[in-house]
């Protein structure tokens, strides 16, 4: 047979043994469980949150930085269309050798003067300049001045621009050298300029934006404390980076490629020893990519805040629902408790026990289900006790009132023996005295009969023995007659008068004597029968309760045990009740029977 | 007994949980960074000193990626002592978290920043060295290696067939002493390549007479590394006047408006720059380190770049020989 095994049971908890321990453990485990997932769910998701929300914060900067550089461009290139379709530089820069350089004067000196307008109202602007295929240049400035060691055919910009035919290019920063002693840093849009019949390229066209506009738009920025933002082009070079030169000497690195194969207004975060950042790429109509770099905790400057006040409420919460489950198990468990307490009482014996438990619940159910079923116990034991009691007190009377065949056989042997000696008159006593006995014992009406009734019997069984014994017996009835109304059991004095005739007297040489008597003490009937016959030694006063106790199997000679006699007045009237016996041997034996004073 | 044990693994149980809630947030989250600030002191504050103003932009690069504070001051002419150990006084007496300064040479600045180490104050050393009870952490750019650079330039330039002679400012100046070891270590595998040092005393015209005499005197010199730009520019000056341009190849160190000019007409054939903004960056990086409690190296080195004229307007170069952009 397959015994669940306690240790290899399935339940994955430590073997509690209390209920309130497994709720509680449960609980807890439930509980902890419970607001840990919660809190740092809502900790990531708050976070995330305020991550989404700065990222799309530093989108809308980089949109802002964009559009700021964008606006700056467009307006080089509005600057480039005047001079593309202005007339004086067309004439200017035409390819026509009829024109000679003393006609162009006048027209340098209005395309000057038309550059230095525009340079006067865009502070942004640094230099506007023409420079003709024809080798005639025209600037901004009154004088243009070239400076003698750069070859404009050799700068990117001019290149570039050339080789595009009519595009406009934008350069990265650099530093415009082509002016004599000037050395700025700028962003140079350049464009070849057409002819009238818009076939020939005739010159090209420069527009240099200060650096400085485009350095001061990015670094005045406000990204947090550590954020910054920085430019790259189509091929991935640097066009703007705060730390420009410590990425040139190799002591920094940045996500260029990253940025570079970047979309668009997506972002990518980076989590370095640097710390953990947020990239957000914006591209420009011209080539660049502005590149918004903000570090997370910069920008969640209150990430510790929901931190610590997630953790706060957590701790607070689990504190208060292990109290909670604390008191829950302990509710729960109580009544059970008490059950099994009580359960404990009645185990012992106790079937008096009344559980008491409020709840209405199924323990409160359990409890009155228990309460009806000790009572039901209780009542089934009482019933059982008194059904085994009247089954012996009926069995002890049919015993004792059935007449000693011995006794019967030797009666009617003394009778036949009077007969024949022509003894009528004791022929008829004894005969009426045997009926009267037989009469006694076989009315099984009444267990109970007045003492009178019960003194007559005995008086009756006496003088039949004496007719027996004759000078052998001698006897005396000394019954108070204020005790005659009570009542006795029937054939209650009958089983000692024989034992003291066959045990006391029979077998003495001498003639004995039994004494009846009876009287009352306070609430007692005490009945002696007094005999000095053999009397009996204290081991043999032993074997008379012994005998009792082997129960009636021992066959002896008086039909019925003393100690049946004994359990038959105990039975009937209580344990205070009961027969005492005093012996001496050669000095006779004296029976005191205790019975309570039962009136008719 | 058994209730007890039950409480007790809970107990546990909970510590543990706790615990473990708090390991959390602890691992996943740095700890908020207490405000560093740092000051920083230059030999020279002025708008017009390129390098310095250099060195405070990398300074102050440093200080934003940490997020520190920064405060850089300096005298405005890289002689007034008195204007350094003003400050340096006051550094004493305000107690900064940690300090960074390029030190005159001068024992009052000594004698103070021997103080600051002693009030336990984190001390980097940028650009020139000091002798300190215990040395200091020092940021410096190379000047041996520099010099290793310009006498390799020297004979690129020269096809490995150097002679040269060499012009300085001061016997006494550490740095041009640093930057002729380098040039002679270079040049030391060819014979009679250096014909000798010479010192101009920071002076334009003498170093122009020392050239010219040094023409005249070595038909077959054809290099002159000046050690710094007065050399350099009155070096140029002969060679011009010779009509040797080209003939005689003019190493030059640093970077000025004229020395770009040079540059750029040829004169002057290649000059090796430092890189300033890194000793500021780096300068400040390092005392950083050191209230982050970080092991830092002990000496730590920048490089120099070798600029021509064909290289000068590449996207590196142009941020070294032109620095800012307003101007």
């Amino acid at each position: 047979m397959l015994k669940p095994n306690k240790r290899t049971s399935i339940i994955p908890f430590p073997p509690f043994k209390s209920i309130q321990s497994s709720i509680f453990f449960t609980f807890s485990c439930l509980i902890l469980v419970t607001v840990m997932v919660i809190s740092l769910n809502s900790y990531r998701l708050s976070v995330d949150a305020v991550e989404t929300n700065s990222q799309s914060y530093v989108q809308e900067i980089i949109k802002q930085v964009n559009s700021n550089i964008q606006s700056y461009i467009d307006n080089m290139e509005n600057i480039s269309m005047l001079a593309m379709t202005n007339k004086d530089v067309k004439y200017y820069i035409s390819n026509n050798s009829f024109i000679s350089k003393s006609d162009r004067m006048p027209y340098e000196k209005r395309i000057s003067d038309l550059f230095q307008a525009i340079l006067y109202s865009r502070k942004d602007i640094s230099a506007i300049m023409v420079f003709g295929y024809n080798g005639f240049n025209v600037s901004d400035r009154r004088i243009t001045l070239l400076n003698p060691y750069v070859k404009l055919e050799e700068q990117s910009w001019y290149k570039e621009a050339k080789r595009k035919g009519g595009q406009s290019v934008i350069s990265p920063p650099h530093v415009q050298n082509i002016i004599q002693n000037e050395y700025r840093w700028v962003v140079s849009l350049s464009r070849e300029l057409k002819s009238t019949d818009g076939i020939r390229g005739e010159g090209i066209f420069l527009v240099d934006l200060n650096l400085s506009i485009i350095n001061d738009i990015c670094s005045q920025i406000n990204m947090g404390k550590k954020g910054y933002v920085f430019i790259v082009d189509k091929s991935g070079n640097i066009v703007y980076h705060p730390q420009q030169q410590l990425i040139y000497s190799n002591l920094r690195s940045e996500q260029i490629s990253r940025a570079a194969a970047a979309k668009s207004g997506t972002s990518f975060t980076v989590d370095d020893d640097k710390g953990k950042r947020v990239y957000s790429v914006q591209d420009t109509n011209f080539g660049w990519k502005i590149v918004g770099v903000a570090y997370t905790d910069d920008l969640i400057a209150n990430e510790g805040m929901i931190r610590n006040s997630i953790l706060m409420y957590a701790l607070i919460g689990i504190l208060f629902s292990l109290l909670l489950s604390l008191f829950l198990s302990y509710r729960i468990s109580k009544p059970l408790r008490i059950l099994q307490r009580d359960m404990k009482k009645v185990e012992r014996g106790n079937f008096d026990v009344r559980t008491n438990i409020e709840p209405i619940n199924e323990i409160g159910q359990l409890g009155r289900s228990f309460n009806l079923m000790t009572a039901q116990i209780k009542n089934l034991m009482e019933e059982i006790i008194d059904n085994q009691e009247s089954k012996r007190k009926s069995e002890l009377m049919l015993l004792q009132s059935q007449i000693n065949p011995h006794f019967l056989y030797n009666t009617l042997d003394s009778i036949i023996w009077m007969g024949e000696q022509k003894k009528h008159e004791e022929v008829v006593l004894m005969t009426s005295a045997l009926a009267k006995l037989f009469r006694a014992s076989i009315t099984k009406d009444k267990e109970l009969v007045p003492i009178r009734v019960e003194v007559e019997h005995i008086t009756n069984y006496l003088l039949i023995q004496k007719m027996r014994y004759d000078e052998q017996l001698e006897y005396e009835i000394d019954v108070s007659p204020d005790i005659m109304h009570y009542k006795t059991l029937k054939i209650l004095l009958q089983p000692f008068v024989e034992n003291a005739i066959y045990h006391g007297i029979r077998n003495k040489p001498e003639p004995g004597k039994i004494t009846i008597r009876g009287r009352e003490q306070n609430e007692t009937i005490l009945f002696e029968v007094a005999d000095d016959g053999m009397g009996m030694t204290p081991e043999q006063l032993e074997n008379i309760w012994t005998m009792h106790d082997k129960k009636q199997g021992a066959k002896s000679t008086s039909g019925i045990g003393i100690g049946n006699v004994h359990e038959r007045i105990k039975l009937f009237f209580g344990q205070e009740y009961g027969i005492r016996i005093q012996s001496e041997p050669e000095e006779g034996t004296v029976v005191t029977i205790a019975i309570p004073k039962i009136k008719e | 007994m058994r209730i007890q044990r039950a409480t007790l693994l809970l107990t546990i149980i909970f510590i543990a949980s706790v615990v473990y809630v708090i390991l959390y947030f602890k691992l996943f989250i740095p700890a908020p960074e207490h405000e560093q600030s740092i000051t920083v002191i230059l030999k020279e504050h002025n708008i017009r000193s390129d390098f310095w103003q250099t060195v405070s932009s990398g300074a102050k690069a440093a200080a934003k990626e940490a997020g520190a504070e920064i405060a850089i001051a300096g005298p405005l002419q890289e002689t007034d002592v008195d204007g350094q150990v003003e400050l340096l006084e006051e550094i004493l007496a305000q107690k900064p978290q940690a300090v960074v300064i390029a030190p005159i040479n001068d024992d009052r600045v000594t004698e103070r920043l021997q103080k600051i180490q002693e009030a336990k104050i984190p001390l980097v050393i940028i650009d020139t060295p000091v002798k300190l009870g215990s040395a200091p952490a020092f940021v410096s750019n190379d000047h041996t290696a520099a010099g290793v650079q310009a006498g390799k330039v020297t004979l690129e330039q020269t096809g490995n067939r150097p002679k040269s002679v060499i012009i300085g400012d001061f016997a006494a100046s550490g740095v041009s002493a640093e930057r002729e070891k380098g040039i002679r270590q270079a040049l030391l595998p060819y014979g009679q390549s250096v014909y000798g040092t010479y010192y101009c005393s920071d002076s334009e015209e003498r170093a122009y007479l020392i050239a010219k005499t040094m023409m005249r005197d070595h038909g077959d010199l054809n290099a002159i590394i000046a050690l710094n730009e007065s050399a350099a520019l009155g070096a140029a000056k002969a060679i011009k006047d010779a009509s040797k341009i080209g003939l005689i190849k003019l190493i030059g160190f640093d970077t000025s408006a004229y020395e770009i000019r040079l540059l750029e007409e040829g004169t002057l054939n290649a000059t090796v720059v430092q890189q300033p903004f890194n000793i500021g960056y780096l300068g400040v990086q390092t005392a950083l380190d050191m209230l982050d409690g970080k092991k830092v190296k002990p000496v730590t080195y920048t490089n120099s770049i070798v600029v021509t004229k064909e290289n000068m307007y590449s996207q590196e170069n142009q941020k070294l020989l032109f620095p800012f952009i307003d101007k």
